[in-house]
């Protein structure tokens, strides 16, 4: 095991209470002081939220040919952006399984901008980095300098209104800019894994202390890594190791939607195809329980008595009021057959459900 | 950290109060603290026979599934069903409201293997 990495704000996590775990390689706060339900609390109902997640990586992509290899290399239509605009993607392996999941910032046609998986960091940069000799584009891995902070919840924007150079009212969802935080280029993007209204905003580490420091200071609440979980778990988002990895496509993983088969050929697209056209065997499917009990990753779910599959993630809501789940299931049981999960040796009846597993308050422009 | 006087503790953070037959039973306020926010409790049937030393109830936090253990012999006389509905008095009420179960135990339970107050809070600091 190598030795464990701190990031800039390490010290700021201590100080407030924080119980650090390792995360990805990182040493991160699971919790501050008052627990990972009164941050959930704070961030679904009306705060702001600040976290760490600067253990995320960041790639930077440039040259004439960025356009064409982020078609190649990339799930979704690049093509779509406009200047400005953020989305969601996936690296595919010539399998068609996931390298990793990504969001892609376009600044023009030969600049770009990739958020990647902490956990997948090297693996992701190598791979980009195999590629882009077929391409004239340049591929920096600009991780160790940056800083990357969420700011969620309904009082984000006033948060962080105070400390940039823009109208953030101007920023829409899945949109970004290039600003000054405290006087130094950053970038701030209206984007979140929380399902609330809020920011991620890319900082050099140099200023990482004030920025975080000026939140508190404008009323943000720090959330760790447990109350992070429960918020896009809510939300029925995907979380690589979890719902997708190498060993699922975006047919078992419900995220053809953001795998664009007719924009042209990319890495992975064929076999895609392929698992399209001779069935997946087995897809994601969302259950809440209808009696009490806490469903988690790893617990099997039954249908009609006989095992189906198992759950990647799972969490008792307080919103909801129950256990809510992801799984895996064989294809034909999430639409067919009564559903339950084992937990501790007893089968808890569940029923099927949709995703968000609760309301999202995200901007929708 | 409170520790109050009277009970007896176990090294697995259970802590128990002997009265008569009846001895009640929950977690200490160390080990909520440990577990973070309970959001659910797994209680047992009322009428299980229990040993020292048995997973007889369940706590799970946010993160983690955690078993509970008897810090002595004896069968199960009731649960605290209010912890179905508001499991966090195990956080707020570890050594009142936060009970999990009151078992009926024998004259002579041993109690030999368990810490007062005073040999818990050196346990805790060891």
């Amino acid at each position: 095991m190598a030795v464990l990495l701190k990031t800039p704000l390490f010290d700021e996590h201590v100080a407030l209470g924080g119980k650090i775990v390792p995360f990805a390689g990182y040493e991160l706060p699971v919790q501050y002081s008052d627990g990972a339900l009164k941050e959930y609390t704070a961030v679904r109902e009306g705060e702001a939220g600040i976290f760490d997640i600067t253990h995320m990586g960041q790639v930077r992509v440039t040259g004439v040919d960025s356009l064409k290899f982020l078609q190649f290399v990339t799930t979704n239509d690049v093509a779509a952006l406009v200047d400005g605009q953020v989305q969601y993607s996936a690296l595919l392996n010539a399998q068609g399984t996931f390298i990793d999941d990504i969001t892609t910032y376009k600044t023009n046609d030969t600049a770009y901008y990739l958020c990647i998986n902490a956990a997948n960091r090297h693996k992701d940069v190598a791979h980009l980095q195999a590629q882009a000799t077929k391409f004239d584009v340049v591929v920096s891995d600009e991780s160790d300098a940056t800083t990357l902070l969420a700011l969620q919840g309904a009082k984000a924007q006033t948060a962080l209104q105070n400390l940039v150079d823009v109208d953030l009212e101007n920023i829409g969802y899945y949109k970004f800019a290039e600003v000054q935080v405290l006087g130094v280029d950053g970038i701030v993007s209206r984007t979140g894994y929380t399902g609330e209204d809020g920011f991620e905003i890319y900082i050099p580490n140099a200023i990482a202390v004030d920025v975080w420091k000026a939140l508190l200071n404008h009323g943000a609440v720090p959330i760790g890594l447990a109350a992070r979980d429960m918020l896009r778990t809510e939300m029925g988002y995907a979380l690589y190791g979890h719902e997708i990895s190498d060993g699922v496509t975006p047919v078992e993983a419900k995220l053809m939607w953001i795998t664009k088969l007719a924009k042209g050929d990319f890495i992975g697209k064929a076999a895609v195809e392929t698992r399209k056209a001779e069935g997946a065997q087995k897809r994601l499917l969302a259950l809440k329980l209808t009696d009490r009990g806490i469903p988690r990753e790893h617990y099997k779910v039954f249908v009609d008595g006989v095992e189906s599959g198992e759950i990647t993630s799972g969490m008792h809501s307080p919103l909801a009021g129950g256990g809510v789940a992801l799984a895996y299931v064989k294809p034909e049981h999430v639409t067919e057959g009564q559903l339950s999960v084992e937990i501790r040796g007893k089968l808890v009846a569940a029923e099927r459900t949709t995703t968000p597993f609760v309301r999202s308050n995200v901007r929708k422009v | 950290m409170s520790i109050p006087a009277g009970l007896k503790y176990s090294k697995d953070h259970e802590w128990v109060r002997i009265e008569g037959d009846t001895a009640t039973f929950g977690i200490s306020d160390h080990a909520q603290e440990a577990l973070g926010d309970i959001v659910f409790v797994e209680l047992p049937e009322v009428g299980r026979a229990i040993t020292a030393g048995d997973a007889y109830a369940v706590v799970e936090s946010v993160k983690a599934v955690s078993d509970v253990y008897a810090p002595v012999t004896g069968e199960v006389i009731e649960v605290n069903e209010g912890l179905e509905a508001e499991p966090e008095k195990v956080n707020t009420e570890p050594y009142g409201a936060g009970w999990i179960v009151k078992v009926k135990v024998a004259a002579d339970v041993d109690t030999s293997h368990l810490m007062s107050d005073d040999e818990y809070n050196t346990f805790l600091e060891e």
